[in-house]
């Protein structure tokens, strides 16, 4: 039967929907499998056994807990001053390209270059603590006490304000100018203008700023590895740690169930921040 | 205050904000000009018999902005001195280029088709790419582990390639870019598959230059930047990617991290320079509305 023609658009989706079946999708499943079974091979189906495991593991509520509160500091932190300096770029009209290349340079150039520029920094005897010992501060050991968070989300906002930066940029950009004249022609306050003109339009690239945040915030994991390797004080032992110490032990079970939860985590914030987005877009 | 004060401080507070940013970055380019030894002397803090004779108690790290001499032998010493660097360097190169190209033809045919293909679930289907996109590397470091065993290619780069090929982001970002061109140009697209991929090569291609050079950036500058898939699949330390080997760099070797880092860094930061507007452009496509 020939009733249907054969569409010929299945030629460009095929070679990348194979690729994307076969190294997403497919092994996606099967870990997920993983999840329910005692043992990847022949595994017998326990149903929600490793779940209840994992979360009675100390280092993965460890790594579960380092990791959400890394979030819940540096993500806020890093908006308020992303807008903040958007909004002072915005207004250097003549140098807002400028200004906008010196913030996207810590984002495009790799961790490795700059990971001994921060071990020098912080290290005890370090340049940071040179210059706290002219004002009469005695050192601080940055690296190794609970400190080393701060200097984590000092490194996160470093590197990830540029792009926060150019996406509220570019939401400043789609405000229409005439709202803001005819807010003046009824006499608004400069005070005014910001909160009923600009952060109310802001709100859905906010929205978005965040979702990507919440994102990006995992790839601090890098800088933390690269800065204090596989043993870094506990006080930064993220999610990303727990997982490479069961990809060293070859935990399947273990690193397929705490897969699920986080793609299930990221979904459902995902889902609800798109929805809400959507709603004060309207 | 009047206007024109009002602007000064604003400038002020700027300028001193982005000082501080790119302190880093200054730091590292004008080091990688100081001679070894004075890398030696100002980033090693054990005291020198001076010290001691000096009364000189504890000594600090120091970074000086300008070089007290001026040398190109860091550069000398990576460059020509030192194979192993070479070698990494061009571990990263035989990750980053095959991604980035592979990445590249396969999003432009899919972004393509997902724009002119008339499938009732293709939306359905684009909802997939897009929550596996959202999905941190934390999330698919598994399954990427499972597939490359299934394959056994995991003692190779092709563990870290070919994800990399197919990964759903550059879809999307193309996808983004062409949803701003005219239908009109997708309609002649509609006869036949030989007229697809003229529309494609002709009329598509030629209007989707900076979302091409966007992705080509933001794909280079992620690949570049390789850590987590090094660490888990990665076993020799000369098959490693430059970022973690720098990390590792010992005592001994000090003398010449500065150009190494300057090196490992050209690149990502020359396309900055000459495609800032075009990575600005991916960073608004990559924002999901």
């Amino acid at each position: 039967m020939k009733s249907k023609r054969f569409d010929s658009t299945l030629l460009f989706i095929l070679p990348g929907l194979v690729g994307f079946v076969i190294f997403f999708i497919w092994p996606f499943i099967i870990s997920l499998g993983y999840a329910f079974v005692d043992q990847p091979v022949n595994g017998v189906f326990v149903g929600v056994q490793n779940f209840v495991d994992l979360f009675r593991n100390k280092a993965y509520l460890k790594g579960l807990m380092n990791t959400l509160i890394f979030m819940s500091i540096s993500i806020p932190l890093n908006m308020f001053l992303s807008l903040g300096i958007a909004l002072l770029v915005n207004k250097a009209n003549k140098h807002k390209e400028a200004f906008t290349l010196l913030f996207l340079i810590p984002l495009v150039i790799p961790s490795g270059s700059t990971v001994f520029f921060w071990k020098m920094l912080f290290a005890y005897d370090g340049y940071l603590n040179y210059i706290l010992s002219i004002v009469g501060i005695t050192k601080i050991n940055w690296l190794e006490t609970s400190y080393v968070l701060f200097v984590v989300v000092l490194i996160f906002i470093w590197k990830n304000l540029g792009y926060n930066m150019v996406l509220i940029l570019a939401g400043l950009n789609n405000i229409p100018k005439e709202y803001y004249e005819a807010a003046y022609v009824d006499g608004a306050g400069r005070f005014q203008c910001f909160r009923h003109i600009t952060l109310i339009n802001l709100l859905p690239t906010i929205i978005l700023v965040l979702i990507m945040s919440i994102i990006n915030s995992f790839k601090v994991f890098k800088e933390i590895y690269l800065i204090t390797g596989n043993y870094p004080h506990s006080s930064i032992y993220m999610l990303q740690h727990f997982m490479n110490n069961m990809f060293h032990s070859l935990n399947y079970q273990r690193l397929a169930t705490a897969t699920s939860i986080l793609v299930l985590m990221i979904a459902v914030i995902t889902q609800f921040l798109f929805k809400m987005e959507r709603k004060v877009s309207r | 205050m009047s206007h024109k004060a009002k602007e000064m401080i604003s400038y002020a507070i700027l300028v001193s904000i982005s000082l501080i940013f790119i302190f880093p970055l200054i730091i590292t380019v004008t080091n990688s000009f100081v001679t070894e030894m004075e890398i030696g002397l100002n980033y090693t803090t054990k005291l020198s018999l001076f010290d001691v004779l000096d009364q000189v108690s504890e000594n600090f790290i120091s970074m000086n902005i300008i070089p007290s001499q001026f040398s190109f032998g860091q550069y000398k010493e990576v460059l020509i001195n030192q194979p192993s660097f070479i070698i990494l360097l061009m571990n990263s190169i035989k990750i980053t280029v095959p991604v980035v190209i592979g990445n590249l033809v396969i999003s432009l045919l899919s972004a393509y088709a997902f724009t002119i293909w008339e499938w009732k679930y293709k939306e359905v289907l684009f909802f997939v790419y897009v929550i596996v996109m959202l999905m941190p590397l934390q999330a698919v470091l598994v399954p990427n582990y499972i597939i490359a065993e299934q394959l056994n290619i995991k003692e190779s780069y092709l563990a870290i390639i070919l994800p990399g090929i197919f990964s759903p982001f550059g879809t999307f970002l193309l996808r983004q870019g062409l949803k701003n061109m005219p239908m009109e140009y997708f309609e002649a697209a509609q006869i036949d598959g030989a007229n697809k991929i003229q529309v494609l090569v002709y009329i598509v291609l030629p209007q989707m230059k900076s979302g091409i050079a966007a992705l080509t950036m933001l794909t280079f500058i992620e690949y570049w930047n390789l850590v987590e898939q090094a660490i888990i699949f990665i076993k020799d330390y000369y098959k490693e990617p430059l970022s973690v080997f720098l990390s590792r760099i010992a005592d001994g070797n000090i003398g010449v991290i500065f150009a190494a880092s300057c090196i490992y860094m050209f690149l990502p930061f020359w396309f900055l320079i000459v495609g800032q507007k075009n990575l600005e452009k991916g960073i608004e496509l990559s924002g999901i509305k």
